[in-house]
């Protein structure tokens, strides 16, 4: 079955890059513009995966992943980071609060869909 | 000699002196120091009184550094390290080029002149420069990503049909954004690199693993041009002692660039051969070949590889200048061997892995920082 994915991501150009990259493939989804919004989301509406920018308004991504991930009933959700923070502390951070993925923007849609069909491999369109 | 009388005494120069100097005997105890050494380590001439000056300064870099100094007692020797030291009293943080000049007596190596220059300053320029290309490529990465993500749905026809002179122009766009996103990654990493914030953490790993990660992101676009990509990896091979990610990058910029030189129905061979205690990682392509004047310059910063009758190589000059440097930092050797009109082989060296004891690349990591204090 088609599956849902959360975008919390700020900037409004990559919102429509990412949304027609997921489109073309047929996933389902929910957008938020920032952190506090995510974490709304992922409590209400459980996605079976979260595409996350780091550098958002209000809550960023990492307090995010934190939540998230130190959450019993949500840390099973696969977190692919999407960012434009590309040091190397940076990343690390992420993956040790528990970010199953991470890509550094600019990425290609193939890149971006390789990496769902990765976490995602029941997704039917 | 100058015929000026001097009315002060030497004691009143280096007194006087900006930055702080210390003369210590073979045991490394000093028996002078001047006003300024007195300020920044905060001593009392009877706190420095017979004090070895790495427990008085707390910079315990300067024990090597002396002894590299004192152990070649034939020939007068400097040595120069960087360290940083942290004032306790302003719990400020200076930088000090460190430089040792031997002093003898009667023909015999009696102590060291240990001088200070405070190059706090440079490091700060420094720190604003990283700091600067590190939120310019931030702002790059995001409005790239629009335009990447546009570009290639477009030519792949997922957002309608195009001309073939509109696919022709979003395939031009298409490699301008390509050849931007790789200039933002260099700049970054060599900006790391040269401001001593990059190190390299050797640990073991597989030669295959390193390999395959270095190729399987290319091998797309090699189909796509016509190249073959071979991989050639020698049975057994022990693990590298490597910093993986930064490994990794050097392999895949070592083959990016080989396909930018090699035609259509070329061939690169990524080869991995062990010769006593280091494993050689050469790519070698049949493309135009590197002119022999050209040879030596194109590990410079901001050179590029050119060939003969090939312009537009998607290059800004700054992949092999980092390469090297990371290279380098492994304590490891690259070179090129190359003939117009056969081909090009990049040759890269890095230790085989043979356990902590035997892997310590800290000696060659640039900026090697040290808190004394």
């Amino acid at each position: 079955m088609s599956k849902r994915i959360l975008i919390a991501e700020d900037e409004k150009n990559v919102i429509l890059g990412v949304r027609t990259c997921l489109d073309a493939v047929g996933y389902q989804m929910e957008i938020v513009e920032d952190g506090e919004q995510a974490l709304d989301s992922v409590r209400r509406e459980y996605p079976d995966l979260i595409l996350l920018d780091l550098l958002m308004p209000k809550v960023d991504g990492f307090e995010v992943l934190k939540e998230v991930k130190g959450n019993e009933e949500t840390k099973h959700i696969p977190i692919i980071v999407l960012t434009a923070k590309a040091e190397e502390e940076d990343r690390q951070r992420a993956m040790d609060l528990g970010a199953d993925d991470y890509m550094t923007k600019p990425f290609k849609p193939q890149e971006l869909w390789d990496l769902l069909k990765q976490y995602l491999p029941d997704h039917i369109a | 000699m100058s015929k000026v009388p001097v009315p002060v005494n030497l004691d009143t120069v280096a007194n006087n002196l900006a930055d702080p100097v210390f003369l210590v005997n073979r045991d490394k105890q000093i028996a002078w120091l001047n006003k300024k050494a007195n300020e920044l380590f905060y001593t009392s001439d009877e706190e420095a009184e017979d004090a070895v000056i790495t427990e008085l300064t707390g910079i315990n870099k300067l024990d090597s550094l002396l002894d590299d100094v004192f152990g070649q007692e034939t020939e007068l020797k400097c040595s120069y390290e960087e360290a940083s030291v942290k004032v306790k009293r302003q719990d400020q943080r200076y930088f000090f080029k460190i430089a040792i000049n031997p002093i003898f007596h009667e023909g015999e190596l009696w102590g060291g002149l240990v001088q200070f220059t405070d190059v706090t300053r440079f490091h700060e320029m420094e720190k604003i420069k990283t700091d600067f290309v590190s939120i310019v490529s931030h702002e790059f990465r995001t409005p790239l990503t629009t335009i990447i993500v546009g570009v290639e749905m477009l030519k792949e026809g997922m957002l309608g049909d195009l001309t073939p002179r509109g696919k022709e122009v979003l395939e031009a766009i298409g490699a301008d954004c390509e050849r931007l996103s790789r200039l933002i990654d260099n700049l970054m990493e060599l900006s790391r690199i040269e401001s001593g914030t990059i190190y390299v953490e050797a640990e073991s790993a597989d030669v295959t693993d390193l390999v395959q990660e270095a190729v399987r992101p290319l091998k797309f676009q090699a189909e796509k041009q016509g190249i073959e990509l071979i991989t050639d990896i020698a049975p057994n091979l022990p693990p590298v002692a490597a910093d993986f990610n930064k490994a990794v990058w050097v392999l895949a910029n070592l083959v990016g660039n080989a396909m930018r030189y090699t035609d259509p129905d070329g061939t690169i061979t990524v080869r991995v051969r062990q010769r006593g205690k280091r494993l050689f990682f050469s790519v070698e392509d049949t493309g135009c070949g590197i002119p022999k004047e050209h040879q030596d310059k194109i590990f410079r910063k901001y050179v590029q590889v050119s060939g003969p009758g090939r312009k537009g190589t998607g290059g800004v000059g700054l992949g092999l200048a980092i390469a090297k440097d990371i290279v380098m930092a492994h304590g490891g050797e690259i070179w090129v061997d190359s003939e117009v009109g056969k081909g090009t082989t990049f040759t890269f060296t890095f230790p085989v892995y043979y356990g902590d004891e035997s892997v310590k690349l800290s000696d060659a990591e640039p900026g090697a920082e040290e808190e004394g204090g």
